[in-house]
């Protein structure tokens, strides 16, 4: 089935926006607006639900006109597009979406024709389905690996490369009491929150915030 | 308004097909994604984290009801939502200057497609059809595709030394401890920010 | 292709001068109209790129401006609006994007170029001091005739003399000068692995659109030019950067880490750059440097990173295979093939040989100067993707050791094997070894182009 890659779903909705004149200002620019300041880190709906790698919500205002010879066409809803790459089967992610940021759901799709709410768990997944789009081909670089693995790897390679240039040129007895000692540790160390940005940094290295 | 977050930018598109047109790209789809190596390349351009594509049949845009009026439209709808690293020149450059052909036969039944090659009209063609993203998450935004890689090739090889150091002789650490580094060598690369955006 | 015009191109861009002494002018113009006379007078003495069958120049003279000096000289505001934006902005502004911040950051460059005051470099490169001096006093002659500009600053560069001899050594010690595309059309005969990859394996020169405007680039393109055409053509763009060298701190740290690596002090220093000090590439001698390797222009650039995937002969990180990975991205090198730059630079300041009293602060390093047909997508993207970040080598963000504005927090990782001589090791704590001190961008016209500039007869239609 081209929705899944491996381990990885790859979710497509379009959900129509409620057209309403009489409604200021319109139901797509509300749902803009709240999406503009929904956080994108730690705080994001997404990194405090389970199981989602990367995702996306994108009000489509209408197709798109390439130019002559080309017909003009419009459509006649806008669409609020949510693009999902998520671990495990569909109703599940979907439902732990609903059990862990029904009021985020809410907020954003409550601009939709139909929405029935996150609190009815059933209705809510229908929903979703409904407004589901079948993923012709569907690319994931790595598809068998789920967040908190992902998440996990990335703080052990970070950890193994300060062990490694840390320990250079020590005797074989203590290396190796030191590297079981290093294991223990890591093994103690809380998975990094999905959506940060890895280790705590004293001073961030190259880019946007320096 | 954001395409970008960390060190991965979403890139969404749309673009009008004849009808008829949309069997031939289902056809080269099915190809595709049953045909592993014509995705080696996909696999080995390696800053693309996820990308689907999904043809979108003029009557089949979802209809809830509810008071929505009903879509009437004459053309298909190729749609494109890709998440890659790097920047959107450096995207497109690559894609054009090794992948032409697979991009021709994905694009060429859309409308106005002027092909991947040469790439200066190509852009203009993407940066016509494209549609900007409002909210952008990833779990990991410190991390490219190539850093997930590295991080799982070295989470295996960690974890198989941790699992049986306790059972060594320091000298048969030692040995063992090498071949670990070895292995992890290549793939330490720092995480971390992505550069400015030009 | 059609034969390149020579005559209507300026030499430096055609052909590294490799004359020992340099000195670089930074000129200011106060009035466009005595300007544009004094570069009408320059065009006598601007040297072309005719061959030099007939014997090498004493000296030469060649000349570059900034956007603030074609707009002192009252181009048309279409003309100046029609050159690529990066140029248009100049290096200061682009800081952000080259990772130019911290110690390498605009605030801490040299005076000259903290300030919006250079116009135009004028390049005089000689074959002694003395010629040298000679040349000036007739450049300032010039100006002082036609008082179409001030000197702002004057920069000397030199090839580092070692036991009397110029050579093509470095502050580091290392033997540059190697790497250098060539170009269709502008290279007589093209030397095994400068220019581009070809899928059979052999070396092909890259379109000369990779370096000059108005010609076909790799892509099969004109590249983004300014408007009219004839302006652009037989002209480019230079990449101008002052990189000081901290050689204490170099020569500390190689110390350092040569104590904790089982291969060597001199192996270490050819990890980090992927050329031994003799410039014997390591990928095809990675046990010890060979001369006849080096000194063989069928060999010493004729490499490729395929076979040495893991980096165990040169590291992944390795300077030359970071700013040139020839074909360690696959795809038969095109993903790199528009990436390319010239490099036409020079040391400045006094070199201290191995185990003599060098210090940090006195004023060392390289002039770099880099030509390419598009600044953004060749030096800029060099830059700031494979120089200050690691994706594109599998590297995350480690920066190239020797370039990295690391900040005390980088590390290089040099790949080894199970062999005693050469395992892996770790260098961190990475400070930087070279500091950017000032820079601009430049374009560099045809003879045509600075004569449409002298009458003032740029028309962007
Ligand atoms: C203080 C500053 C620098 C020093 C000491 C330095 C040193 C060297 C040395 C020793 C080599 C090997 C010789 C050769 O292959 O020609 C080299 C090559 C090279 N460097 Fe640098 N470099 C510096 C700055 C830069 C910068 C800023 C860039 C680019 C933005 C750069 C780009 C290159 C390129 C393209 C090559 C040729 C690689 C090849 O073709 O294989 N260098 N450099």
């Amino acid at each position: 089935m081209p929705n899944k890659n491996g381990s990885v779903y790859g979710l497509t909705i379009l959900s129509p926006i409620i057209d309403d004149e009489k409604v200021t200002p319109s139901h797509d620019l509300q749902i803009r607006k709240y999406l503009a300041t929904l956080p994108t880190g730690e705080l994001s709906p997404f990194a405090l639900a389970p199981a989602t790698h990367l995702a996306r919500l994108v009000v489509m205002d209408d197709v798109i006109y390439v130019g002559m010879p080309a017909c003009e066409e419009h459509l006649k809803s806008k669409y609020l597009v949510f693009e999902s790459n998520c671990d495990g089967e569909l109703d599940d992610y979907l439902a732990g979406l609903a059990a862990s940021v029904p009021e985020q759901l809410d907020a954003i799709w409550s601009h939709c024709v139909g929405y029935p709410g996150a609190a009815n768990r059933q209705a809510f997944i229908d929903y979703m389905k409904a407004c589901q789009l079948e993923t012709t081909f569907y690319f994931a670089a790595v598809n068998d690996k789920s967040v908190p693995e992902t998440l996990r790897a990335l703080q052990t390679q970070h950890a193994v490369s300060e062990f490694i240039a840390d320990h250079q040129g020590m005797e074989p007895a203590r290396l190796q009491a030191e590297f079981m000692q290093f294991v223990a540790e890591l093994k103690l160390a809380p998975v990094p929150r999905p959506g940060s940005m890895g280790e705590p940094r004293y001073i961030k290295t190259g880019g946007r915030n320096e | 308004m954001s395409n970008i977050n960390g060190k991965v930018y979403a890139m969404n598109a749309i673009t009008p097909m004849k009808p008829w047109k949309t069997w031939i790209l289902r056809g080269f789809f099915f190809l595709l994604g049953h045909i592993k190596p014509l995705q080696q390349d996909l696999i080995n351009l390696s800053f693309i984290e996820f990308a689907r594509w999904v043809v979108l049949p003029r009557r089949q845009f979802p209809f809830l009801g509810n008071g929505q009026a009903e879509e009437e439209l004459q053309y298909d709808y190729l749609l494109f939502f890709s998440n890659f690293n790097g920047t959107w020149n450096q995207y497109i450059d690559a894609f054009s200057a090794v992948l032409s052909k697979g991009l021709n036969l994905v694009w060429r039944w859309s409308e106005k497609f002027p092909g991947s090659v040469p790439v200066t009209s190509f852009k203009e063609y993407i940066a016509r059809v494209q549609f900007d993203t409002d909210y952008y998450y990833t779990a990991y935004p410190h991390a490219a595709a190539n850093d997930l890689k590295s991080a799982h090739v070295v989470q295996a090889s960690f974890d198989k030394l941790a699992a049986s150091a306790q059972n060594y002789t320091p000298e048969q650490f030692e040995d063992a401890y090498l071949r670990f580094v070895l292995e992890v060598q290549t793939h330490l690369g720092e995480t971390g920010e992505a550069p400015i955006v030009f | 292709m059609s034969r390149l015009n020579e005559t209507d191109i300026q030499g430096f861009v055609l052909r590294g001068y490799n004359l020992p002494v340099a000195r670089y002018l930074f000129l200011h113009f106060e009035d466009a109209e005595r300007a544009r006379s004094l570069i009408g007078r320059l065009l006598h003495h601007v040297t072309t790129g005719q061959r030099w069958d007939g014997g090498k120049p004493q000296s030469t003279v060649n000349i570059a401006f900034t956007q603030r000096g074609l707009a002192a000289l009252n181009l048309p505001d279409a003309t100046l609006l029609s050159f690529p934006v990066e140029f248009q902005q100049g290096m200061k502004k682009r800081a952000g994007i080259l990772g130019d911040s911290g110690l390498n950051s605009p605030e801490r460059w040299d005076e000259l170029w903290r300030g919006d005051l250079v116009h135009a470099w004028l390049g005089i490169n000689a074959q002694s001091a003395a010629i040298l001096d000679s040349r000036y006093a007739e450049m300032l002659e010039l100006m002082r005739e036609t008082g179409g500009a001030t000197v702002l600053a004057s920069q000397d560069a030199a090839a580092v003399v070692i036991d009397g001899k110029s050579t093509t050594r470095e502050h580091f010690g290392f033997t540059d000068g190697f790497g250098n595309p060539d170009y269709l059309g502008v290279d007589r005969s093209s030397q095994p692995g400068q220019g581009k990859r070809m899928p059979n394996g052999s070396w092909a020169p890259l379109a000369t659109g990779e370096l000059l405007l108005g010609y076909a680039d790799e892509a099969g393109e004109l590249p983004v030019a300014p408007v009219p055409h004839i302006l652009a053509s037989n002209g480019t763009f230079m990449v101008y950067r002052k990189l000081h060298q901290n050689v204490a701190t170099f020569r500390s740290y190689l110390d350092e880490y040569a104590a904790l690596y089982g291969g060597g002090k001199e192996k270490l220093a050819a990890k980090f750059i992927g050329r031994w000090r003799d410039g014997t590439p390591l990928d095809l001698s990675p046990d010890n440097p060979d001369s006849s390797i080096a000194q063989d222009p069928n060999r010493s650039t004729n490499f490729t990173y395929g076979a040495d995937a893991e980096g165990t002969r040169c590291p992944v990180g390795a300077h030359i295979r970071r700013v040139h990975p020839r074909d360690a991205f696959g795809f038969s090198g095109r993903l790199i093939n528009r990436r390319r730059i010239t490099r036409r630079g020079l040391p400045y300041g006094p070199f201290v040989a191995e185990g003599g009293p060098a210090s940090d602060s006195e004023e060392r390093g390289v002039i770099f100067m880099a030509l390419n047909a598009s600044i953004s997508r060749q030096f800029e993207f060099v830059q700031q993707q494979w120089i200050e970040y690691g994706n594109d080598a599998h590297q995350g963000n480690d920066k190239d050791i020797l370039m990295g504005n690391h900040g005390g927090r980088g590390k290089f990782v040099v790949q080894g094997d199970a062999s005693r001589a050469n395992p892996p090791l770790i260098c961190s704590k990475l400070p930087n070894f070279v500091e950017l001190r000032g820079g601009d961008y430049f374009f560099l016209p045809s003879i045509t182009a600075l004569g449409m500039i002298a009458m003032n007869l740029v028309d962007p239609r």
